[in-house]
């Protein structure tokens, strides 16, 4: 009996989930694509494989670039990168986020002025602006952009996570943990985290989306690394070198289709993790 | 050497309003195996003085005067010095366990914290810690309980669960913050009735407004009005012999004699009354009551009381 109910209650909410099970099925195949690549992939993507500007065909699925190069298999080697600008950027900046907003919300007073004030200092800087000054600048590499963008971003993070924890610093049980003998790293370590725990996995799962756009924006804009394959120096070399003048489609679209998809997959799981953890968001009927 | 010695303390809050003068200059004694209980009406301090003790005030609160627990000073204590001293030594029991309890954490952690912070225990260790705590403070089937989550406790099984952190340590002082608010009378009487039972080693500082649970349990009563001690006595002298105006009020307003409430109101702990704290609510004023401020004196053997009347 106990179990039956428990099985309905578990479909019920599969279904109501449909987003975030899609949206994690979605990321779980780009990952694999971005470990596989080089096993999923008809051809090196480094390698002249073909005639120049060759249309779609068995051969060439989405045929080949300006140099000859197989463009499905381009597609598939930039996954991996486009994956990794957004998880360590995003991951860089909530983590660098977590500990100033923690730190900030729990001592509160001067400590919290002081960090506060920063934030809003560096909340001024622009950060795409930045990044492209900084990466026409210093010899880029997809690693070093995506640390300089967890180092620029996690100022936003930092407010949004300091104002949860102030408030939860004023529990109880943070008395109480107090009150039992333990050191204000083990009370935010051990109590308050894990209360903020649900809105940091929200925050991450947006900051990925936005880091992996930014990270194809820079690329577009020829800001990346050219050595190494990506979505972004993809649309910028179809942009520049004649696919976009001799209107092939198949060299121009794939790259940017592929982005919004993986985005708005992020997208989905975000804003149905956001659901969970705030139901008050929710705004569809329920069905019971 | 009495186990705490609380000497002419003082905790003042600075406030945008004035300052609000909790605590004024209170002593007490708690003996080994003693239980104290300190009994007034809401806002009268009582809290405050369990707090300080803990030395869990805000920082910007003045505290003066001295805490001797086994002849050292708290308030000299070094922040880590006093968190040996927390939970291990002197543990706290609060009122109102549902805020008190993390609701991300599972009840069976959050007992054995204090052993896992003081004693080392590992994480197995500190599991049959708690498993046997929960057995202590008797909540069926302990070793399931103890993986589940505060949300899904009553709250009577709340307050239980929080008695069980304050002893998971076998602490030698509790200071016990009202455990028995807000619980209806059944629950009420089988807490009172676990307290006794599990305090029976060590001893206690007793918090409450209900001076039914105080005499169960107390060896001693202090009673607090405006931030001070007005009379101290075994617990059978306050019910048989009260001596100070306000205990006898407040014994009269006890439902069973007749619910007699005291004139007027409590006074706002930022502007006190002159003279005798209580001279504008009690029935025996003299003239000289509103300037002159009484110091306790003991009348009978034991029997401390700040009042005119009496010296």
């Amino acid at each position: 009996m106990h179990r039956k109910v428990a099985f309905i209650i578990g479909k019920k909410r599969l279904k109501r989930n449909v987003a975030f099970t899609i949206s994690i099925y979605i990321l779980v195949a780009f990952s694999i694509i971005a470990i596989f690549s080089p096993v999923l992939t008809p051809y090196d993507p480094y390698t002249i494989t073909g005639t120049p500007l060759e249309k779609p065909s068995m051969g060439h699925i989405l045929g080949t670039n300006d140099l000859g190069q197989d463009i499905f298999s381009r597609l598939i080697y930039g996954t991996g990168i486009t994956l990794f600008v957004g998880f360590v950027g995003g991951g860089l900046a909530i983590l660098i986020g977590t500990f100033v907003g923690i730190v900030s919300g729990y001592y509160g007073g001067v400590i919290d002025e002081f960090i506060t004030r920063g934030i809003d200092l560096l909340m001024v800087i622009p950060m795409f602006p930045l990044l492209l000054v900084l990466a026409s600048f210093l010899e880029v590499s997809m690693t070093r952009i995506s640390i300089l963008m967890g180092i620029l971003g996690w100022t936003m993070f930092a407010r949004v996570i300091r104002s949860q924890v102030l408030s939860l610093s004023e529990y109880n049980f943070i008395y109480g943990a107090k009150a039992m003998g333990a050191s204000d790293s083990y009370i935010m370590i051990k109590h308050i985290l894990p209360n903020i725990l649900p809105l940091i996995i929200v925050k991450f799962v947006f900051a990925v989306q936005t880091y992996m756009i930014m990270g194809v924006g820079l690329g577009f804009l020829g800001l990346g690394d050219p050595t190494t394959i990506s979505w972004g120096q993809m649309i910028n070399r179809a942009y520049t070198n004649g696919g976009f003048a001799l209107g092939m489609w198949w060299w121009l679209l794939p790259p940017g289709l592929i982005i919004a998809f993986l985005s708005i997959a992020l997208s989905l799981g975000g804003y149905s993790l956001e659901d969970k953890i705030n139901p008050r968001l929710r705004r569809e009927i329920e069905i019971s | 050497m009495s186990l705490l010695r609380i000497i002419g303390l003082k905790a003042y809050f600075p406030t945008q309003d004035g300052i609000v003068k909790a605590v004024n200059t209170v002593d007490l004694e708690i003996e080994k195996n003693e239980r104290v209980g300190l009994i007034g009406e809401t806002g009268c301090g009582k809290t405050v003085l369990g707090f300080a003790i803990m030395r869990l005030l805000q920082p910007s609160t003045n505290i003066e005067g001295r805490i001797m627990y086994n002849g050292k000073d708290l308030l000299k204590l070094s922040e880590e010095e006093m968190r040996k001293i927390r939970g291990k030594e002197i543990a706290m029991i609060f009122q109102n366990p549902p805020t008190f309890l993390n609701p991300v954490l599972k009840i069976g952690y959050q007992i054995a914290e204090s052993t896992q912070l003081h004693q080392g225990l590992d994480k197995k260790a500190a599991k049959e810690k708690a498993v046997g705590m929960l057995e202590a403070v008797k909540i069926p089937l302990s070793s399931k309980r103890v993986s589940e989550y505060p949300h899904q406790f009553s709250g009577g099984m709340k307050e239980r669960a929080m008695i069980a952190m304050g002893l998971a340590c076998d602490p030698s002082l509790i200071i016990a913050d009202e455990p028995t608010k807000g619980l209806d009378i059944t629950i009420k009487m089988q807490i009172v009735k676990l307290m006794k039972e599990v305090t029976r080693q060590g001893s206690m500082l007793f918090i409450t407004h209900d001076l039914g649970v105080a005499a169960e349990i107390c060896d001693n009563i202090a009673v607090m009005y405006a931030g001070e001690l007005v009379e101290y006595a075994k617990t059978e002298d306050i019910f048989k012999n009260p001596m100070h105006p306000y205990t006898r009020g407040f014994l009269n307003s006890l439902p069973s004699r007749g619910l007699k409430q005291i004139r007027g109101i409590s006074p706002s702990l930022i502007d006190l009354p002159s003279g005798c704290r209580f001279h504008p609510r009690c029935d025996h004023i003299e003239e000289v009551c509103k300037n002159w401020h009484p110091e306790m004196v003991e009348c009978d053997k034991g029997h401390y009381v700040r009042c005119l009347q009496y010296g």
